[in-house]
């Protein structure tokens, strides 16, 4: 018991950075919540653009194409001055930005083909704004060959352009809420490596501490159950921290998580933060060191976070860097979280591949503690 | 003799506190003069007021015949302090902690490497310079201290609590450091509150308790203010009332206590006491085992001064 | 004495494995990690063609969308928008759905297109797209073919052209219109560099640590060195310069190696204008120093909690500027500008963006001076600070 009650004291001093970590993961995990709603229906990703000079025009034909602009993508609101409009393009914030010539609508009429500054990030959202202008473009000056009357112009577009396709979803998911815990469960990565490995790493480091371990040798306690007791002081903190994540996951995405998904979310996590025990426990007895601890922490989370996707989508790292990360147990986590973005039905076939991941991640585990054995048993001959 | 340090009624106030009450005191040239008092006396206060790193609340203090302060770089040229606490860089080993400081005070490269050396031997680090403070042990550590505060042979030094914390052998080393600086012609303040040490070392010694001086003198100086001189104790298998009784009447006794075959008499005045009573012994033809002659301490002397012991 | 100091103020850092570490070895560590992780992300945001799958039927086969589809998926032009898989039936384009094979797939029914897809998303919406956009030419081809037609029978009264003719002509007046559309956004437009930028500002102002530590030790009320050396006959004041510089030599040695490693190994791209780069990063660390002995003279507590308060700091000024997500440095700067106005590691940031983006150098010089305001207020406060000669406890 009192080891276990310095454990807990101990414990306390390295609240600050659990805290910091949960901060984070709360933040982010609700910056990327924001836009929650259910799609049943197709609905058209819109570019995010910018019209310049809408004002100066108030020909027919000028509004006609603005109309069409606005209606097939978002406006976004920025305010009319070149190094503005150039920063909102240059942190995304617009795709697309179109300066509006003057005298379009009779270029346009005159079957003259006016030129179109724009800006472009070069993005999906650019590339479909560019596809929209071409085709306005198109049509208008097309029509113009047959037409010199404004309105008539205006209303061959609108009948052209106001063609729709009927879309299909097939989906049945809500992907938007699956995604989000997905993204939640893949920042948790971070989080429970970080807080396991320091925390545990800082507990060991002190009770490992020359003057303490001797104090305890020559304690009344037996060394072997001394041991067994730190031992399970740092899994049932590991156990805690797991509980508090997975009820902080209830909270932040109630629905999902009473599903499948959320089932296996929960036993994926439960299973990577055994892994982090293990892992911690190798450290811990690579390292006694406390400033290295720090240090060590925050390579070893932050590199297994930024390598495996657990900051950046996967869909977004390159493939050598994803090879790279097979060798670490937070991209097999990462992986079943993505798997189960996709996964509609669960049968022991769609389910195969997770079951594979998570008995990587033990084997993970069993390497770890095996290779931890083995080094302590090496620096006890040593002494 | 000169005096090296006048001080005249200095007072140091924490809020409330009075760390140094209307201190007055002086150290004479060539002396080791013992600041002793029990923890939170003020004597690192007064340590720190003498070398203008602290503001006082009144008085002077003279260095070398001159104010002190902050900016006296002639006077802080021939002081070297030894602080409480530690104070060397982690990231150097020996040699260069001890040129650090020392560059601090002397520019010349060839004359400060003599002047290292000669530190290092003084207190027996001679087979540690290259290592790092880290590997050193306490003792060790506590002579590196010192070196770094003497390597550049100041006139006067001011060592406050040197040998806390100290293995024996490190401290009969420092102690012996001490003595021979003194000799080389150093001046020194000595802070402590192991009186054992200032017995040992100090020409003169001034009790500090609350801020203030109670007592200041040689050791034998302020022994003489014990009311008791001299204490005998002898192992005695029978004594019987009447010789009690007759020793109780002896020359000086103040006191006699026969308790579990130890007889414990106290004198009140002279030192050699002891001749008599062992006369009286032959005479009376008793037997005694063993026989101790008691001096009065220094601890007896703060006992009797301020109601309390030296180290609580 | 100058020198003397200044040699073992450098020596005293330099041996610090800790303060080593996260100053000179973490950032490089950190930009390690940044460049792999994001050096993809521009690149998946580029499109790439949609793979769909187009059920082969006789409506296709025959019908108007077939030729256009196939200039879509022409892997010789610069058009090229998708990677089509021909199925024979219905079933087999929702088996490849299912597998998410493909994004969507068409199926043409009595010459009405049907789509079907699995998500909605960018690809799915060019699928879309292209379908509406053929249906549009279509459509037009008839109409203006269709005009055309009944134009020349009121002229003429007969119609005596081939009607294909007609309608062919409108499709090559379709196919064969270019839209006049000039690009005249600016070249560099790698947003990812400004995490690298972050992460020199984080340098920069963890440089700050350095001359902490470096003033803490000659500093009576910080440390037990400190009162040792001011004992000493030497001028605080000297000493404090040279240590100062000191740890602005480490700095720079630190960011000089931290400059080297991204541009040669990580690629990044600062610009082309290498004396303001040079300008920029000399203020960035003066910032960071300045932090430094501001929070080393002003605030009396341990120095774990003077480091974590550098840290702290620091740490927050990059999450504002965007070190944690680049839209906060933009959401911040629209929104509440003054607050990036005033953060360091945004000016530094700000300044290397604006040399990377801009041509003009307003904004740098803005930043820049910044900068220097901001180190000039620090080094002031100190400065009163240290005035003080004694203490009235140490």
């Amino acid at each position: 018991m009192t080891v276990f009650k310095t454990f807990l004291k101990v414990l306390n001093k390295c609240k600050v950075p659990i805290i910091i970590y949960t901060v984070m993961l709360v933040f982010f995990s609700a910056f990327n919540m924001q836009t929650s709603e259910k799609n049943i229906s197709f609905a058209d990703s819109k570019p995010n653009i910018l019209i310049v000079n809408k004002e100066a025009n108030k020909d027919k034909i000028t509004k006609n194409f603005i109309n069409y602009l606005s209606k097939n993508s978002n406006e976004v609101n920025v305010s009319m001055n070149e190094e503005k409009i150039d920063d909102a393009l240059f942190y995304r914030d617009v795709s697309y930005v179109i300066y509006v010539p003057k005298n379009f609508g009779k270029d346009v009429l005159h079957g003259k083909n006016p030129e179109i500054k724009i800006k472009s990030t070069k993005d999906y959202g650019a590339s479909l704004a560019n596809m929209m202008v071409e085709r306005y473009l198109k049509v208008a000056n097309v029509y113009s060959d047959v037409t010199d009357n404004e309105d008539e112009l205006v209303t061959l577009i609108d009948d052209t352009l106001s063609k729709k396709v009927k879309v299909n979803l097939t989906t049945k998911l809500d992907t938007k809420l699956i995604e989000k815990a997905a993204f939640y469960h893949n920042f948790l990565n971070y989080c429970i490596l970080a807080g396991t490995i320091y925390v545990i790493c800082l507990v060991l480091s002190s009770f490992k501490e020359e003057n303490i371990k001797k104090r305890t040798i020559v304690s009344s306690m037996s060394h072997k159950n001394y041991n067994r007791i730190l031992l399970l002081s740092n899994a049932l903190f590991a156990f805690i921290l797991w509980i508090f994540y997975c009820i902080l996951a209830f909270i932040l995405m109630d629905k999902i998580m009473f599903s499948t998904h959320g089932l296996i979310f929960i036993i994926n996590s439960f299973i990577f933060t055994i892994c982090a025990l293990t892992l911690a426990f190798l450290i811990a007895n690579l390292v006694s060191n406390k400033n290295a601890v720090n240090g060590i922490v925050n390579v070893v989370a932050l590199g297994s976070s930024f390598l495996c996707g657990a900051f950046v989508p996967t869909s977004m790292l390159p493939d050598f860097v994803l090879k790279i990360a097979h060798i670490l147990p937070s991209y097999w986590f990462i992986k079943t979280n993505e798997m189960l973005k996709e996964m509609e039905v669960f049968t022991f076939d769609t389910l195969k591949p997770i079951l594979t991941n998570m008995f990587i991640v033990i084997c993970f585990s069993i390497i770890f503690i095996i290779i931890t054995n083995v080094f302590s048993s090496k620096k006890r001959h040593n002494k | 003799m000169k005096n090296v340090i006048e001080v005249k009624g200095l007072t140091k106030k924490y809020k409330e506190l009075k760390a140094a009450d209307n201190l007055s005191f002086e150290v004479k040239e060539g002396e080791i003069l013992g600041l002793l008092g029990p923890n939170g006396s003020g004597k690192s206060t007064t340590i720190n007021c003498l070398l203008s790193l602290l503001n006082f609340n009144n008085g002077s203090i003279k260095i070398f015949n001159e104010e002190m302060h902050p900016n006296a770089y002639d006077i802080k040229r021939k002081i070297g302090v030894v602080f409480q606490d530690v104070a060397v860089f982690e990231e150097l080993n020996v040699y260069d902690n001890i040129d650090y400081f020392c560059g601090l005070y002397i520019n010349d490269k060839r004359k400060r490497k003599k002047c290292i050396e000669e530190a290092v031997k003084l207190v027996g680090l001679e087979d540690f310079k290259k290592f790092y403070p880290k590997q050193l042990s306490g003792g060790l550590l506590r002579r590196l201290n010192i070196a770094c505060g003497i390597a550049h042979k100041p006139k006067l030094i001011i060592l406050d609590e040197p040998t806390v914390a100290v293995d024996p052998q490190s401290r009969n080393n420092i102690l012996d450091g001490i003595k021979k600086l003194r000799d080389d012609g150093a001046t020194i303040i000595y802070t402590t509150h192991y009186m054992e040490e200032v017995e040992i070392l100090c020409d003169r010694i001034i009790i500090l308790d609350k801020g203030k001086v109670i007592a200041s003198g040689t050791s034998s100086e302020l022994k003489n203010l014990a009311s008791s001189k001299e204490k005998i104790v002898v192992e005695i298998m029978n004594l019987d009332k009447k010789h009690l009784k007759e020793i109780n009447t002896l020359k000086n006794v103040k006191q006699v206590i026969y308790k579990d075959g130890n007889l414990t008499i106290t004198y009140d005045k002279g030192k050699n006491n002891i001749v008599d009573l062992m006369s009286y012994f032959k005479k009376e033809e008793i037997t005694y085992n063993n026989i101790f002659v008691m001096r009065p301490t220094l601890n007896d002397v703060f006992l009797e001064l301020t109601g309390k012991e030296l180290r609580d | 004495m100058f020198i003397h100091n200044f040699k073992y103020a450098f020596k005293t850092l330099f041996s610090n494995k800790m303060l080593i570490f996260w100053t000179f070895a973490f950032p490089i560590i950190l930009g390690t990690f940044f460049s792999m992780a994001f050096s993809n992300i521009e690149n998946s945001e580029k499109m790439k063609p949609v793979d769909i799958a187009i059920v082969n039927n006789h409506d296709f086969e025959f019908g108007l969308y077939k030729e256009p589809f196939k200039m879509l998926s022409d892997k010789n032009s610069d058009e090229k928008i998708f990677n089509i898989k021909y199925v024979d039936n219905e079933a087999k384009a929702k088996k490849l759905l299912e597998k998410n094979d493909v994004s969507g797939y068409l199926l043409l029914k009595d010459n009405t297109p049907k789509i079907v897809v699995n998500k909605n998303g960018f690809d799915e919406t060019i699928f879309k797209y292209a379908v509406e956009e053929i249906g549009s030419y279509i459509k037009m081809t008839k109409t203006i073919g269709d005009k055309k037609i009944s134009e020349r029978l009121n002229e003429t009264g007969r119609v005596n052209t081939i009607y294909q003719y007609v309608y062919l002509g409108v499709t090559k007046r379709i196919a064969d219109y270019k839209a006049n559309i000039k690009d005249v956004s600016r070249s560099n437009l790698s947003y990812t560099m400004i995490e690298f930028y972050t992460l020199i500002a984080m340098a920069c102002l963890y440089g700050g640590i350095l001359g902490m530590v470096s003033i803490n030790n000659v500093l009576p009320n910080m440390s037990s060195n400190g009162k040792r050396v001011s004992v000493s006959p030497t001028s605080k004041l000297k000493l404090i310069l040279s240590s100062t510089f000191a740890s602005y030599a480490v700095q720079l040695i630190g960011l000089l190696l931290l400059f080297l490693y991204t541009i040669f190994v990580l690629k990044v791209d600062y610009g082309n204008n290498l004396p303001l780069i040079i300008l920029l990063s000399l203020a960035g660390s003066l910032a960071g120093l300045s932090l430094g002995v501001f929070v080393s003279c002003v605030f009396k507590t341990s120095e774990n909690n003077k480091t974590g308060f550098i840290i702290a700091f620091t740490m927050l000024g990059c999450f504002l500027s965007g070190m944690m997500g680049i839209t906060m440095k933009y959401i911040i700067d629209k929104n509440v500008p003054i607050i990036n106005k005033i953060n360091p590691v945004s000016m530094i940031t700000d300044g290397f963006y604006s040399l990377y983006y801009y041509d003009t150098t307003d904004r740098f010089f803005f930043n820049l001076v910044s900068l220097l305001i901001f180190s000039g207020l620090l080094i002031s406060i100190s400065i009163i600070s240290l005035r003080r000669q004694k203490y009235d406890s140490i």
